[in-house]
């Protein structure tokens, strides 16, 4: 557990200091929002609503892919990554340090975006913020778990960039099926989906269990 | 010897190492030993095998065939997570992190090893390399030798009983070169096992208590329990390149 400990707070206080990752994720997610806002016909209030939740999650995942891409280069840079794995523990801790750095962070990029989103799409989120962030934090856990563990083995390939969405967005399509549809309740209901939920929770379960006993062989040379 | 007497068990000890990356072979079945308290010198020309040498060792690549062992008081051989906590790697890189201070990179280390006190560790070893005074400067700032003595103090920060160095010499200046040699020295009289790969012959000559040669993946010269001269190293070389 010290483990993660120390790598969440090394990945936190490095981006602090640079602020690199967050930047360029928070600049992206807002111009697919603009993108989005300016793409899209005119719509009336009830047009918004149906077409907002894919939408909000399209800027979330792109966000996601940028980041995630970012978190494992960083560990590049005077071969820090081979100074993690020769740490003396479980390598699924250091998956749950990097895991959990990606997590706030995108959840930080997450917060600002769906301001943005509500002002240019004129969709009220402030009222369902509560339950909103519950499905949001649901989504963006198995989006990191997959994109850890994936950055993890894409970034020692010779197209990086590339290998990760395409190793990753397959992975995540019951995970974004779920949020989106979750977040669709909310919109039209107020109430969350426990079924969109319910799969969420099970995604999530397996691919935080999956990439933590993996991570032993996939740093492994 | 008086009869009954044990041998001590090595504190590294490599059986059959082989390695392939696909078709090319990178090391072709390597055996020694190193005792404690013991330099081995490893040298070789380029794409040797030394550095895929030193990573097996270390427990960052796993052989193709044969294994290591690192010391049985432990009665745990094969558990590969005891063994990466007995060794301390000091590689071409410098494992650091450019935004975090040569004191952070090293309480990081520390923490990532399960050292008791980590703060403390860190200040006991930015002073014996010399970096108190630069210690909340940023690794990215340091040059090339000041990075090297703090890669060196992350290699021993949970200090490890046996030690593994790649090229420790590159980069360093004579003052810094002979401060590193006699660190070295004095690691291996502290009983710990220093395997140190080098392209010098001197430092070799000079440091190891054993030298190994290694060409196209095997041992071309072993220097036995003796330790060799420059000159017979050089001699061993020439002859090995012309083979």
């Amino acid at each position: 557990m010290n483990v993660a400990l120390a790598i969440l707070w090394k990945d936190l206080a490095t981006e602090w200091r640079g602020r690199d990752r967050v930047v360029a994720m928070a600049v992206f997610s807002f111009l697919v929002v603009v993108v989005l806002h300016f793409a899209l016909p005119a719509r009336d209030a009830e047009e918004a609503r149906r077409l907002a939740p894919g939408l909000l999650w399209v800027a979330y995942i792109f966000a996601a892919i940028l980041g995630l891409n970012r978190a494992f280069a960083l560990e590049l840079e005077n071969e820090a990554l081979a100074g993690l794995a020769l740490a003396p523990a479980d390598r699924g801790w250091i998956f749950l340090g990097k895991a959990a750095a990606s997590f706030v962070i995108l959840g930080a990029v997450q917060a600002v975006t769906a301001v943005v989103f509500a002002l240019a799409f004129d969709v009220d989120l402030a009222a369902i913020a509560p339950s909103l962030a519950i499905v949001v934090a649901l989504g963006s856990l198995g989006i990191c778990a997959v994109g850890t563990l994936l950055g993890a083995v894409s970034v020692r390939t010779r197209y990086r960039e590339v290998m990760l969405p395409l190793l990753m967005l397959p992975l995540l399509v019951p995970v974004l099926l779920a949020a989106v549809d979750a977040t669709a309740g909310l919109l039209e209901t107020g109430t969350l989906r426990w079924r969109s939920v319910q799969l969420l929770l099970v995604t999530d379960a397996v691919f935080w269990i999956v990439s933590f006993t993996s991570f032993e062989y996939v740093l492994d040379e | 010897m008086s009869q009954g007497a044990s041998v001590p068990a090595p504190a590294l000890a490599a059986y059959g190492l082989a390695k392939r990356f696909g078709p090319v072979v990178a090391l072709a079945g390597v055996d020694f030993t190193v005792a404690a308290g013991r330099v081995l010198a490893v040298l070789g020309p380029n794409g040797a095998g030394k550095s895929t040498l030193l990573r097996i060792l270390a427990g960052l690549t796993r052989p193709s065939a044969g294994h290591v062992s690192l010391g049985t008081e432990s009665g745990r051989p094969g558990d590969r997570r005891h063994e990466r906590g007995r060794v301390g790697y000091v590689g071409h890189a410098t494992f650091l992190y450019p935004s975090l201070s040569a004191r952070e990179n090293l309480v990081f280390a520390a923490r990532l090893y399960g050292v008791a006190d980590p703060r403390a560790r860190a200040a006991t070893l930015l002073a014996e390399q010399g970096l108190t005074a630069i210690a909340e400067r940023a690794a990215g700032s340091f040059s090339r030798g000041q990075a090297q003595r703090l890669a060196i103090a992350r290699g021993l920060v949970h200090d490890p009983p046996v030690v593994l160095l790649d090229e420790p010499f590159t980069g360093l200046d004579p003052t810094s070169a002979d401060r590193l040699g006699a660190g070295l020295r004095a690691l291996a009289d502290s009983g710990r096992a220093v395997v140190l790969v080098t392209h010098d012959l001197a430092q070799a000559a000079v440091l190891g208590d054993r030298a190994l040669l290694l060409v196209r993946g095997r041992i071309a010269f072993d220097s036995g329990p003796t330790r060799a001269d420059a000159g017979t190293l050089a001699a061993a070389w020439r002859e090995a390149a012309a083979a």
